[in-house]
């Protein structure tokens, strides 16, 4: 071989071995060769790779709530707004525990019997033959489940013959009994909180998911709004205790726990002596006596009397009591709160035509226990409601449960109660069935699948259904064929109800003969499309209907059963509630609104009475009733009425419920009174003797210090002075307490020098939010929001021991205790409560850009503080430095165990140990908006109205407090909001151009040019100048605080 | 017999001075021979301090910085404390090695050497911690300028980045100009040593003759190098004080902190020092070149440093009052609170560096070797201390009360404490072992001449 042909042969053998060598690689690193081939059937409606959005219903009876599914690739990524739908846009966070409820590594995934798997025909096949045994043999059959309306409702009702029992631990019974009482029918009254300039409650939780769903915390918001409102509402709380929505009421009235009835009716006859009103509800209040009601509750007649001024201004509304004011005499709440509603000739605040669907009582439970006990129950189907666990004698329930000869459990996740079924038959998630929910009467959400079954489910309805046929009882129809009928029964074609003045709509479309099964008409076909899209069926105006009283309320004070010189009162806990979502992960680490509390049950106590009892933070109290006792963590806490031991519901779970709710927390039920209250309904306070327990809880709490130190984190301005203004873009007259802004010197100032340093320029956008702290009612639904949105993961209780939860949004929760801005009423010592989110400010001159060695943070041309997770080394020098400590850390590698890893966002990446993250602004929703704008004409930009909740925190928050949009736009809301009177940037004086800006909150005691304590403080600047930063757009010289106190002691 | 002179007008007139060339060469190559049981235990105590340290971080880089105790919003904890805890120490060594030679200070002749290798073998330890307290250390790299495919470039306006020069230059530089002054000294164990260890010695001696013309570069070569070394002695501490002052965090966005961290650094350097050469001189019989003048002179740099401190302690406090600043006002009153989670610190601090070195003030303490032994070890503790208060003290207590939060370092950062002291003392023994500790050549210079008949 020469030369030549050797070199020939080393080319063309070692370029043929390096080409063999690239696919050969046995590297397991090496990126797998992929083909790309199109779809030879493309599934309906999705495209791979982008979002697909589904309206849909989450939650059931007067909860549900409409939201849109967030569709991608096959899975349910997340739950959003649905802007279509009769309440403001918004996402509960309880939409999302849903979601994660939906993802759980616990959920129930096939069908079983006796612990062993079954086929599903052969388990239809049982339940049909046990369904038609039991009619046989004139025994019942029973469905037990929380509320369940619409076309599911109707389905039970004929299934179980009328033997459907809703019952919900945190239910709306006493309402619903109290409405048969006063009104002669037991639906619902609706409350419309937009138009109410003055909110009265004894204890609803009308601010979280507790009670009456986020529809309620919205329409408040509008009323609290003053931006377009001309009024702010005012908010009292006659309440022993303030709960996360107590403790945004301006006027909380400590009254003794059980004298609520008493009070609403004292007040109900001071307004109808106001107003001069007659009727039969004035006459029902006329024997109220005031002076009783005011001894019973440790108020005074003043209290009332000026709660009655308030209230017979008009536009006044007084809610019932939820379970902080469920004392032995609830329903006779109710009915004085319906009674006050009525004197106060607030019509357009309270009507008629509620919640229509069915409410049971505690008692109809117990009276089902009896039966099940007497063998008259042949078959008991256990929904989502988890009795044994919320019961006080649910163990009597379990054993009740044995007595059954076919108990089944038909939900999609497991709990103590179907822990007790001989059969369990798994339903598909609200995220994988059909349904249509009426919240609300004649307003009919419409449910439908967002993804195809995860596991080996079935819906309820098709499982009721099939077994229906079965048993030979019914035609064999899909549930969602059911709906279909049901929907064209009620709001397609509906039987005309001869309704005076009222106009129909069209039943059908024109020149088509409606036929005998409308569901079949292609013109049907096209509604329902129309309808799945809107999410929501409404076949006329709602139309508020009068309600009038035909029955009275005795209205005295019941005192909780038992004995012991404390009352013990649950309260529904903001993110578990009754323990449903106690197996989530999100909703155990999402922290207490009010103590910062994670995974746990604790006990509220009074500084006083902890003194009393020589308890401290985190030492352990026991509290014992006739029941039993409950030793818990103490949590100090100034909300809470001396004589009051508050502790939240929903711990204290076992294995039976899941891993995440496995021995977390304790069970308040386990120590409450069995015995219903005199109404019929379930009693959750008593008299209890409390003493110090042993040791030290493990109470986890992510809060700092309540107090604020007059650093300027929150400000207060006066409500009425602003309400007068309208939030207009002018001078404003309120001025606002605690806000300091460091001036310039006077020769820079001359000179038209802002600031050391040049702005950055933002040509095109800067993306800015505005937090409105007098809107936000800390209910947490933006960090949830966050955390669906942006695969924050959650690290568990021992991790957040150590200050290491990964929440980007931090809801800061102060209390101000200042002559200026509180009033005590009945208790002393009353602060007033002030929620902050805290996120990224996106500064523009963030102290953390130019701290970090690696350039892994910078400031975008957008105004973004970009944060480049693959660039990060992990020096966390940008933590050290954010004056907003608004950075978090990646301490390990945290894992989603499936499926959970299924709902993370593809669009963000799950970050890994040593990396810093924080807020992004959902910089992949900007980008893909953008994106989309540009594909429209490349040279537009987003339209403001397309930006304002677009982030995730603020599509989600149920009082619209966050607003985002562009500040370079002059046009945007958050343009808009920076010029009012009421803006301001905490810690100004750091001077970091933040893009996230706040508005005072209002307050109706503040007065301007006062100061006490609340403003100037231990700050040396002379005169509070509302300047933006450096932003060369100082708006006025308002506020001229010349007040200086002494520095503050320090502790 | 030649009559021993007093050489330094200053000496007291210590009696022990080494008599002739021959008797120092003893003295200091002594070290070469069989090493004492002592000497291999303090070995193998530094080795096992350094297994710990090792295993520490193998957690932590296995599980994350999680296993730290660092928390939101105390980012920075032990590792950054014992980070600015060794850059300090390095600084008396350059003082004392460059800074003294220039001033031609004599009694730093028997000190210097030690020193020096205490200043590289400090950077060492602290060059360590950067890279540990990084939540991806695997990425360190990423913190050198080099063009590279990712086209990324750094930061230069991070404090951090300063921080990568000044000590790479400060750790360069050391080691230079330490081996510089090695040179004659290791040719001299090169002349007294055998087989392999004579090559050793050889390759490290770089042909040193003692020729005449090689003496003319040396000392100039060492001249330039003091000269270059000295203002480092400023630099980097300065910039490492920038790490803090240049971040808005109340307790360390202040304009004291340069010269308030170079005076710690030189107070806790010196007291290092002592702490050092006691010890060693006991050890190895030097008390005819390390003894109780060099102790006692070292003492009053740290008087000196001890009073720029308590100085710049109260100005602190003085400044926050005056600026009627809240935040700072309140990060040192709090600091200063009994009761407060880092009180205890704060007056462990102050009794250290303040209190505690006062007692040098009386000339029987400062020469005593037991009172100079116990209160440079106090220094060397309050020194951590200090910087202990500034960094978790400050962060704890941020601009949000709401996210007042207290940190305590976790069982891993002390097993990374305990391993950066067993690396520090480990290279310390084996140079104290094997190179000479004490400058051979510049000792002869004080010697007197020989003169025939006198070895």
């Amino acid at each position: 071989m020469d030369r030549r042909s050797f070199l020939k042969a080393l080319g063309v053998g070692g370029g043929a071995s390096a080409l063999a060598a690239c696919g050969l690689d046995d590297n397991q690193y090496y990126t797998p060769v992929e083909e790309v081939l199109p779809y030879v059937a493309r599934p309906e409606q999705v495209t791979p790779g982008t979002n697909s959005y589904f309206a849909t219903t989450v939650g059931s009876g007067p909860n549900a709530w409409p939201a849109t599914a967030v569709h991608r690739d096959g899975r349910v990524i997340n739950v959003g707004a649905n802007r279509a739908a009769p309440w403001a846009g918004a996402v509960p966070q309880s939409a999302l525990f849903e979601l994660q409820r939906h993802f759980s590594p616990d959920r129930l995934t096939s069908p079983t019997k006796g612990g062993q798997p079954v086929e599903w025909t052969a388990a239809v096949d049982e339940l049909a033959t046990a369904v038609k045994q039991a009619r046989t043999n004139g025994k019942k059959v029973v469905w037990l489940g929380p509320y369940r309306s619409g076309a599911l409702g109707e389905l039970l009702d004929t299934f179980t013959d009328g033997n459907a029992i809703h019952f919900e631990a945190l239910g709306r019974e006493a309402e619903s009994k109290a409405a048969q009482q006063v009104f002669g029918s037991p639906v619902l009254p609706r409350y419309d909180l937009s138009k109410a300039h003055y909110v009265l409650s004894f204890g609803a939780s009308f601010l979280s998911d507790a009670w009456g769903g986020p529809g309620e915390q919205s329409n408040y918001a509008k009323a609290r709004n003053a931006n377009h409102g001309g009024y702010v509402a005012r908010f009292a709380a006659v309440t022993p205790m303030r709960d996360q929505t107590g403790a945004n009421a301006d006027d909380w009235f400590a009254c003794k726990p059980g004298s609520e009835a008493q009070v609403a009716m004292a007040i109900a006859k001071l307004v109808a002596k106001k107003t001069g009103k007659g009727g039969p509800a004035a006459r029902a209040v006329a024997s109220a006596d005031v002076n009783a009601a005011a001894a019973a509750s440790g108020l005074t007649a003043e209290h009332l009397t000026e709660i009655a001024e308030h209230f017979a201004h008009g536009h006044a509304v007084a809610l019932p009591g939820g379970i902080v004011g469920a004392s032995a005499n609830a329903v006779e709440l109710a009915a004085a709160t319906y009674l006050l509603n009525l004197v106060g000739g607030s019509r357009d605040t309270f009507m008629g035509g509620g919640y229509p669907g069915k409410v049971h009582g505690y008692d109809d439970v117990q009276k089902l226990m009896a039966a099940m006990k007497a063998g008259q129950v042949g078959v008991l189907l256990v929904d989502d409601a988890d009795v044994v666990h919320n019961l006080p004698n649910g163990a009597d329930f379990a054993a009740a449960m044995g007595s059954v000869p076919l108990t089944v459990a038909v939900t999609s996740h497991p709990n103590e109660t179907t822990a007790k079924a001989s059969m369990v038959l798994p339903t598909h998630s609200v995220f994988e069935d059909w349904g249509v929910e009426e919240p609300v009467a004649n307003v009919y959400l419409v449910r439908q699948p967002g993804q195809v079954p995860l596991h080996g489910t079935m819906g309820l309805g098709d499982l009721l259904l099939k077994a229906w046929s079965k048993a030979g009882m019914g035609p064999a129809t899909s549930f969602q064929a059911f709906v279909k009928t049901y929907l064209a029964a009620k709001v397609y074609a509906p039987t005309p109800e001869p309704i005076e003045g009222e106009e129909l709509p069209a039943p059908a479309p024109d020149g088509e003969e409606a036929p005998a099964d409308p569901t079949t008409t292609q013109a049907f076909a096209r509604w329902f499309e129309g309808i799945l899209q809107a999410g929501v069926a409404a076949p006329r105006r709602m139309r508020p209907v009068v309600l009038t009283a035909v029955g009275g309320v005795t209205g005295g004070k019941a005192e909780p059963a038992g004995s012991g010189d404390k009352y013990l009162i649950a309260f529904p806990h903001p993110h578990l509630l009754d323990g449903r979502y106690a197996n989530q992960p999100w909703a155990q680490e999402q922290p207490d609104p009010m103590s910062g509390q994670v995974w746990d049950t604790w006990a509220l106590v009074h500084p006083t009475t902890a003194a009393a009892l020589g308890v401290s933070d985190n030492d352990t109290v026991s509290i014992t009733t006739a029941s039993g006792t409950l030793e818990l963590g103490v949590e100090i806490h100034p909300c809470v009425h001396p004589d009051v031991i508050a502790v939240p519901t929903g711990g204290g779970h076992t294995r039976a419920t899941g891993r995440y709710a496995d021995a977390v927390g304790k069970n308040v039920a386990t120590v409450l009174p069995a015995e219903a209250a005199a109404g019929g309904t379930q009693v959750w306070q008593s008299k209890v003797s409390v003493s110090k327990g042993s040791g030290q809880a493990d109470l986890v709490s992510t809060f700092g210090h309540d107090d604020e130190r007059d650093r300027g984190w929150v400000a207060f301005c006066s409500a009425d002075e602003f309400a007068k203004k309208k939030d207009e873009p002018a001078p404003h007259p309120g001025e606002m307490t605690g806000i300091h802004h460091l001036e310039l010197d006077e020769r820079l100032q001359e000179k038209g020098i802002q600031g050391f340093y040049p702005i950055p320029d933002h040509p095109t956008y800067r993306f800015g939010l505005t937090v409105d702290t007098n809107l936000c009612t800390g209910c947490g639904a933006c960090s949830v929001a966050c955390y669906a949105e942006n695969n924050l993961p959650v690290v568990g209780k021992h991790k957040v021991k150590e200050g290491r939860e990964m929440s980007w949004i931090r809801i800061n929760r102060y209390y101000k205790q200042d002559a200026g801005i509180t009033k005590d009423h009945g208790v002393e010592g009353d602060v007033s409560v002030h929620f902050t989110p805290l996120m990224c400010q996106h500064c523009g001159h963030a102290p953390c850009e130019s701290v970090c060695p690696v350039l892994a943070t910078y400031h975008s041309i957008d105004g973004l503080n970009a944060m480049v997770y693959n660039r990060c080394a992990g020096t966390r020098y940008c933590s050290n430095a954010c004056p907003y400590s608004a950075r978090k850390f990646n301490y390990h590698t945290y894992v989603w165990p499936e499926p959970f890893n299924l709902q993370l966002n593809p669009d963000v990446v799950s970050r890994t140990m040593g990396v810093m993250e924080k807020c992004t602004f959902c910089v992949q929703r900007l980008r893909r908006t953008k994106s989309a704008y540009r594909d429209q004409g490349f040279k537009k930009t987003i339209p403001s109205e397309a930006l304002e909740q677009l982030v995730a925190c603020a599509e989600a928050c149920p009082s619209q407090a966050l607003t985002f949009g562009n500040i370079v736009d002059e046009a945007s809301a958050p343009n808009f909001t920076r010029k009012s009177g009421r803006n301001f940037i905490p810690i100004a004086d750091i001077s970091t151009y933040p893009a996230v800006n706040y508005l005072a909150k209002a307050s109706f005691y503040f007065q301007p040019g006062h100061h006490g304590g609340g403003g100037g403080g231990d700050h040396a600047d002379e005169g509070g100048h509302a300047d933006e930063g450096h932003g060369g757009k100082p708006t006025d010289a308002h506020g001229a605080e010349k007040s200086h106190e002494p520095a503050h002691d320090e502790h | 017999m030649a009559h021993v002179e007093v050489i330094d007008p200053n000496d007291p007139g210590k009696p022990n001075r080494p008599d002739t060339y021959g008797e120092t060469n003893r003295d200091i190559l002594r070290v070469l021979l069989k090493p004492s049981v002592g000497y291999m235990l303090g070995v193998l105590l530094a080795f096992t301090g350094m297994v710990i340290g090792g295993w520490s971080w193998y957690q932590q880089i296995t599980w994350g910085m999680g296993v730290a105790g660092i928390t939101h919003p105390t980012m920075w904890g032990v590792y950054i404390v014992t980070f600015v805890f060794w850059v300090g120490i390095g600084h008396a060594g350059t003082l004392i090695s460059a800074i003294l030679y220039l001033v031609r200070s004599k009694w730093r002749t028997g000190v210097y050497r030690a020193s020096e290798a205490m200043t590289v073998f400090a950077v060492m330890t602290a060059l360590l911690f950067p890279v540990l307290h990084l939540g991806r250390c695997w990425q360190a790299y990423w913190f050198f300028p080099y063009p590279n495919q990712r086209q990324l470039w750094l930061n230069f306006k991070s404090p951090l980045m300063w921080d990568v020069f000044a000590i790479s230059t400060y750790f360069t530089v050391s080691v230079v100009f330490f081996y510089v002054g090695l040179i004659p000294d290791i040719a001299a164990f090169r002349d007294h040593s055998r087989g392999l260890v004579r090559k050793f010695y050889g390759v490290l001696a770089l042909g040193w003759r003692g020729t005449h013309r090689q003496w003319y570069h040396y000392m100039a070569a060492y001249g330039f190098f003091a000269a270059f070394a000295a203002p480092l002695v400023l630099s980097v501490h300065s910039v490492v004080s920038w790490d803090f002052a240049m971040a808005p965090t109340p307790g360390w966005h202040s304009t004291i902190f340069p010269p308030y961290f170079v005076a710690g650094a030189i107070f806790s350097g010196c007291a290092m020092v002592i702490s050092l050469l006691m010890p060693m001189s006991y050890l190895f019989d030097w008390h005819k070149y390390v003894n109780t003048w060099h102790y006692e002179n070292l003492a009053k740099m740290c008087m000196l440093t001890s009073g720029i401190l308590t100085y710049a302690y109260g100005m602190e406090y003085f400044v926050s009052w005056y600026s009627q600043n809240p935040y700072e006002q309140n990060i040192f009153l709090w600091r200063a609170t009994p009761t407060a989670a880092y009180g205890w610190a704060f007056y462990l601090m102050v009794f250290c560096n303040c209190i505690a070195p006062l007692a040098w003030y009386s000339k029987k303490l400062r020469t005593n070797h037991i009172s100079l032994f116990i209160v440079a070890a106090i220094v060397n503790v309050g020194m951590w201390f200090e910087r202990f208060n500034i960094i978790v003290s400050s962060l704890a207590h941020n601009f949000d009360p709401a996210t007042w939060w207290y940190y305590w370092p976790s069982y891993i950062e002390w097993g990374v404490l305990i391993g950066s002291t067993g690396w520090f003392f480990f290279w310390f023994l084996l140079f104290a072992k094997s190179f000479p500790a004490i400058a051979l050549t510049e000792i002869k210079e004080m010697v007197e001449p020989p003169v025939k008949g006198s070895v």
